[in-house]
């Protein structure tokens, strides 16, 4: 390791060319030889965006939403708030929690550590994606089946890591299914009957019957 | 018709939820998610000191951030600071950044003062008092039954044991709020609530309107576990933002980190316990002395906490006589509320791990200990059934007998809840062509409400439940009480009952035919000139009763080596009189030993005695049980139709941590004394780290109890008046 | 979390460059840690920078002596390849351990071994310790369960970084594009201004970039194992590393690694001398563990780190020959 020297002053950059051009000047700076048409792409790729609100494009559920966003504004938030779509839930806007998940490219992310300006250029599933045309997918109905989810508010964080974990493994066992939703917490406590959906769903393990004995006072004598 | 059927058509069912569907494709709105026009975003600002006086805000300069449109005080300055987090101002804006921005800007001026955040430390009489006029200790609640001392000399044998276990958080997914409308005249709140009606009151009252002009909505919520009764100080305040901007909705949800500061906890628990048996192992004496710690102001003053921090003791296999001596102790924390059987899975841990104890003494199976004891038929069955299930007689051992690094062992504990059912009424629009709708105000905190709602329906008028619509979570509907206590089904099944049978008898007097139900439905209801309306209400009666119990069985490996503890399985039997729906009702057991496992091993609030502050105000440090700590759930659930509808929240969180310490302790031999069970304390309780924080913790829980026991001789006027 | 303005590298360089055009920049690539520290204003950049466009960044060459990892490969991808498990077996178990399956697929390599002190009095919102600025180190006095039995400044804070455990085993190496150029660090390198400034989490300036890791491939046998309070998606309390060249039943090149424990992975060379040409066997396992934590200086609170250690290690080495 190399011992430190002082830090580094103002540079000139191909920004600070770029920003010297003014912005209007950008496209009438074919003059200047040395600048390439690809350089000058690159260049304006790099210009920073805000810190106010700029034109942000997600691509959500196979639809273009155009946003005006800051680039603070999570994924979550841009979701919820700007797309008005509330299916994916705020748990704890700290990835630890998994209320916020949705599928990034198909994989799952929490889209509260997201930046929504960052999102632009994948493809963007939500819970309200699931479902086509009002058909839920087998994941849905067997999680309501099941019986899978009480409070519900966890169900759209789960159902999206569910429906990436049997994309990638479509015969999953109970430690699969149970290691593939572990960013994904419950507190009513349905992960039992998660478990047996999932593998429902996926023409594993059909749930088990719930056990009931009928009793009555003489029973007990 | 006056009680169930003997034959069920559409009760005792497995049944999906009706919600289901909502639920499943993002639709199902909850208070945060509703976005009426114009809403703002809201948030609130906190002290960020444990004790002390705010002598100044800068309000101004929140104001100026662009984007607020409102800040209001939570209360005038200079304001009282008795925990970390108490509320101080909220800011809405049309924007979360703004809101943020604006907390940043809005300065606290505070003059900080000792405090003192650890309940061992507030009963010495060195520690800071958390109110002036008192000390941090209350006075005792006692109870006396026969003759105690006498009994305990006459025992054969006796044990005793100190306990303790640590103060736990509701920590429901969805956060606690509101999104409020209120103009000054008329309020409207889309809440995250446990009991509309009491939302409603105390919105109503804080901001002085009459109870017509409010009304308050909850069609769905993530979760309250008893933490979400009360408007509290987050809906007071959304109210009076909404108001401040001349009426425009207000979303105000808390973040994670408000939620471990200032809505709710299960109180710490503290005890010393002695029991004494008879030469035929029958228990005769019981003594307990013990403190419970629910913040500041004994629990009572979170506006609505709701939560003493008293805790059952000699409740299950009871002595005869008994001495029960108990108090509360106060620091500068966030107020206990009522969290999922107040008080009982501590008191059940502290009197199970004493009847093992006893077993052991006796040389007896700690299972036949418990029948021997037992003078519940219910229960003894639920015991045999579970032990059967288990495997007990095959596999019990003695305490750390398990041989090799990774050690088995089994446990068991009882549970009781007797809390009956009570205010409800319903009302039932009965159309001609023969669909219904059934409007109840209570809501559906995830146990299935909604769904009992149609199916009981359908059960009097033995039509099909397709036909049947059940709207609840809205003052606007007949009055129900809080959904608590697990006393919604038994209180809400009876009304609903009740007036399906009005509606029966009033389209029969309409219609001028006999018996309308079933098949007649359709032909008597096209005789309706236009819809009718039967109301109906909860009675006493044999469609409710009182009393749930049950019985967990745990088995665990702990790997001695590193303190981890692998929960390999466990069995649950419990009963609730007439199961309404077996699906969700095992939904509801699973959850309340979910729950059980994060009290028994991981959940602990923790205060830091440098700063005052909550350490872990999150889920990342505060930890709940995931996916991969749930071990196979064995559910037996027995069917009691002639007992009526019972309640079942809370009867099936009670004995979870109580069987696990009971498993751990069978596994290795010792028994580790507080809750949760961490590697670090089954590590120190072997023995492999000599002088640490957890044999610490014991000698200082010894201290702390002798303290609370000499305290009875002080001057009266040092006790603090909070009820225990 | 405070505005800033955001920008896109196309490049290393430019990268660098893009930062220094603003006051208070912050490199982006996972942001699982870096949006963390921002929410709860213990970072308050002007500026991020993404790296994540930097074409190349995420690629993993697979050679004959080495693999070389761009600093943007996906914890899940280091996972889920079936090839690394088989060549570099710490290094996947070490990812399979890094928080959920969401954070793994978000995380990257490089912000994995970047990533700032956990101890819950740095992260807490109303606390300004040692680590950001403050006067002491909270810990000290309060709860330290989770900190360090080994250190050589006043604070206690722990790495956690579980690749930088597993990459030390490895022998693997950094690579840092720093105002010098780019420099070739080995993992004591990365965490060396943690042990002597209590203000660094590791030795990178902010404008420093990880541009590459490197990986030896000299045939050695490695495995990682880590201990928490729960069975996943949670911080360890502990864990460990260890690898080998077997040669004619002997142990050679070992390395005995654990972390959580240290302001870096923690190693002793004459430890790894021990197991030098020998056959392995339980109770050579136990007296190397032994005498890794010999120094160890627990705290009340985290006195069980120092069975817990001592049993990791043990079973680590162990683990290379079963």
């Amino acid at each position: 390791m190399k011992p430190r020297k002082e830090s580094i002053g103002a540079r000139f950059t191909r920004r600070t060319f770029i920003k010297s051009l003014g912005a209007t000047a950008v496209t009438s700076a074919a003059s200047f030889a040395e600048v390439s048409a690809s350089e000058m792409k690159a260049a304006r790729e790099e210009m920073p965006l805000g810190p106010g609100a700029v034109p942000v494009t997600l691509r959500v559920n196979g639809k273009v939403l155009n946003l005006e966003l800051e680039p603070r504004v999570t994924l979550t938030d841009a979701l919820r708030y700007h797309a008005e779509l509330t299916g994916t839930k705020t748990g704890c806007d700290r990835a630890s929690c998994g209320a916020c998940t949705v599928l990034l490219d198909g994989e799952p992310v929490y889209s509260c550590m997201k930046l929504a300006i960052d999102a632009q250029g994948s493809e963007i599933t939500t819970i309200e994606g699931l479902a086509r045309d009002g058909q839920l997918t087998a994941l849905q109905e067997s999680f309501v089946e099941t019986d899978a989810l009480q409070c519900g508010f966890c169900t759209s964080g789960f159902l999206l890591s569910a429906t990436a974990l049997l994309a990638a493994n479509p015969a999953p066992s109970r430690e699969d299914v149970k290691h593939g939703c572990s960013g994904n917490l419950c507190r009513c406590g349905s992960q039992p009957h998660i478990v047996h959906a999932v593998q429902q769903a996926a023409g594993v393990k059909k749930a088990p019957q719930v056990e009931l004995i009928p009793m009555n006072r003489e029973d007990l004598a | 018709m006056k009680t169930w059927p003997d034959t069920l058509e559409h009760l005792s069912k497995p049944r999906p939820r009706v919600d289901g569907r909502e639920k499943v494709t993002g639709r199902a709105e909850y208070a945060y998610d509703v976005l009426p026009q114009g809403w703002l975003y809201a948030v609130i600002l906190r002290a960020p000191v444990a004790a002390g006086t705010v002598t100044g805000i800068d309000l101004k300069a929140g104001r100026r951030v662009p984007g607020v449109r409102a800040v209001v005080l939570s209360q005038p300055l200079p304001a009282r600071v008795r925990f970390y987090g108490q509320e101080l101002a909220a800011v809405a804006a049309e924007t979360r950044e703004a809101c943020e921005d604006a907390l940043r800007a809005m300065k606290v001026q505070v003059r900080e003062e000792p405090f003192v955040v650890q309940e061992l430390e507030a009963v010495h009489p060195h520690a800071s008092r958390v109110f002036e006029e008192y000390g941090n200790i209350s006075k005792a609640k006692e109870s006396r039954q026969g003759d105690p001392e006498a009994a305990m000399e006459d025992s054969s044998t006796t044990v005793e044991g100190y306990y303790a276990t640590a103060v736990n958080l509701h920590q429901p997914m969805e956060t606690h709020g509101n999104t409020v409308r209120f103009n000054g005249e008329e309020l409207l709140a889309w809440s995250s609530t446990q009991g509309v009606f009491g939302v409603r009151d105390g919105l109503a009252g804080a901001m002085g309107i009459p109870l017509s002009k409010a009304r308050v909505i909850t069609r769905y919520m993530g979760g309250g576990f008893g933490s979400k009764f009360p408007a509290g100080a987050e809906g007071r305040l959304a109210a009076e933002l909404s108001k401040a901007t001349g009426g425009r909705p207000v979303k105000l949800m808390l973040t994670r980190f408000d939620e471990s500061l200032a809505v709710g906890n299960r109180p710490s628990c503290f005890a010393r316990v002695k029991m004494g048996t008879d030469s035929n192992g029958r228990i005769k004496a019981y003594e307990m002395t013990g403190f419970g710690c629910a913040g500041y102001a004994g629990g009572g003053s979170s506006e609505g906490g709701s939560g003493g921090a008293s805790f059952p003791a000699n409740h299950l296999y009871p002595a005869e006589n008994a001495r029960i001596d108990q108090r509360s102790v106060t620091i500068n924390a966030g107020s206990g509320r009522a969290f999922r059987a107040p008080g009982h899975p501590p008191g059940v841990f502290i009197q199970e791990s004493l009847m093992d104890q006893m077993a052991l003494a006796l040389d007896m199976d700690p299972l036949e200990f418990r029948l021997r004891n037992d003078d519940s038929p219910i229960r003894r069955k639920e015991f045999e059934l579970g032990a059967e299930r288990i495997g007990w007689k095959e596999t019990y051992r003695k305490p750390g007998s398990s041989p090799g690094v990774i050690k088995k062992g089994l446990g068991c504990a009882g549970s009781y809840w007797g809390v009956p059912g009570g205010d409800s009424n319903a009302e039932v629009q009965v159309n001609p062509d023969g669909s219904v709708v059934i409007r109840c105000g209570t809501q559906d905190i995830g146990t299935g409400t909604s769904t009992l709602v149609p199916l009981v329906a359908a059960e009097v008028l033995r039509i099909d439940p397709n036909l049947i619509k059940g709207e609840i979570g809205d003052t606007r509907f007949p009055y129900s009480g809080g959904s608590g206590g697990s006393r919604t089904a038994p209180s809400v099944a009876p009304a609903v009952f009740d007036a399906c049978v009005n509606a029966l008898e009033a389209v029969a007097g309409k219609s001028g035919m006999k018996d309308v139900r079933g098949e007649k439905w359709t032909e008597a209801c096209g005789k309706l000139r236009y819809p009718i309306v039967a109301q109906g209400e909860w009675k006493k009666g044999p469609l409710s009763s009182r009393g749930a119990y049950g019985a967990q069985f745990v088995e665990v490996e702990v790997d001695t080596e590193t303190g981890f503890i692998d929960l390999k399985r466990i069995v649950a039997v419990h009963d609730c009189g007439l199961v309404i729906n077996p699906l969700t009702a095992r939904s509801q057991v699973n959850g309340g030993i979910i729950m059980g496992i994060g009290g028994a091993l991981y959940e602990d609030r923790i205060m830091d005695p440098v700063s005052g502050v909550v350490l872990n105000p999150n889920y990342e440090t505060y930890k709940l049980p995931g996916m991969a700590d749930i071990p196979e759930i064995d559910v037996v659930l027995l069917n009691f139709p002639e007992r009526g509808v019972l309640g079942m929240g809370e009867p099936v969180h009670i004995p979870t941590s109580a069987a696990i310490a009971n498993a751990v302790a069978n596994a290795l031999g010792v028994r580790v004394q507080t809750l949760p069970i961490t590697p670090a304390k089954v590590l120190s309780a072997l023995g492999q780290t000599g002088d640490d924080f957890y044999q610490r913790s014991l000698s200082d829980l010894q201290r702390a109890l002798q303290r609370v026991n000499e305290v009875a001789s002080l001057p009266q006027e040092t006790l603090s008046e909070f009820v225990v | 979390m405070k505005a800033f303005s955001y920008s896109q590298a196309q490049s290393f360089e430019g990268a660098v460059e893009r930062f220094h055009e603003a006051s208070a920049s912050r490199y982006l690539a996972g942001g699982v840690d870096l949006l963390g520290e921002m929410k709860d204003s213990l970072l308050e950049p002007d500026q991020l920078v993404n790296l994540k466009p930097i074409p190349e960044s995420d690629s993993i060459e697979t050679g004959d002596k080495a693999w070389t990892f761009g600093p943007n490969v996906t914890i899940a991808r280091l996972e889920k390849h079936g090839a690394l498990r088989e060549r570099f077996r710490a290094m996947a178990e070490a990812a399979r351990h890094v928080g959920s399956p969401q954070i793994r697929n978000m995380g990257t390599l490089g912000g994995n071994l970047a990533q700032h002190s956990r101890c819950w009095y740095y992260r807490h919102k109303d606390i300004e310790c040692l680590k950001n600025g403050g006067a002491r180190c909270y810990a000290r006095q309060g709860d330290s369960r989770y900190h360090c039995l080994f250190t050589e400044n006043p604070c206690i804070s722990p790495s956690v970084s579980n690749l930088a455990t597993a990459l030390m085993a490895l022998d693997g190496t950094i690579h840092v594009l720093t105002e010098n150029g780019e420099e070739e660090w080995s993992v004591e390198d990365l965490y060396r201004d943690a042990w002597r400034n209590p203000m660094a989490h590791n030795s990178l300036a902010p404008a420093d970039l990880i541009v590459r890791v490197v990986v030896p491939d000299v045939g050695r046998r490695s495995h990682y194992l880590q201990q928490s309070d729960r069975a996943e998606f949670d911080w360890a309390l502990v864990s460990a590393a260890a690898s080998a060249r077997m040669e004619g039943g002997k142990l050679r090149d070992a390395r005995l690694v654990v972390g959580c424990v240290a302001p870096g992975p923690y190693q002793l060379e004459e430890v790894n001398a021990m197991l030098e040409g020998k056959a392995l066997t339980a109770d050579l396992a136990e007296s190397a563990a032994e005498k890794l934590l010999d120094k160890a200086d627990p705290t009340p609170e985290n006195a069980y780190k120092v069975p817990l250690a001592k049993t990791l290690a043990r079973r680590c080495l162990m683990a290379l020959v079963e």
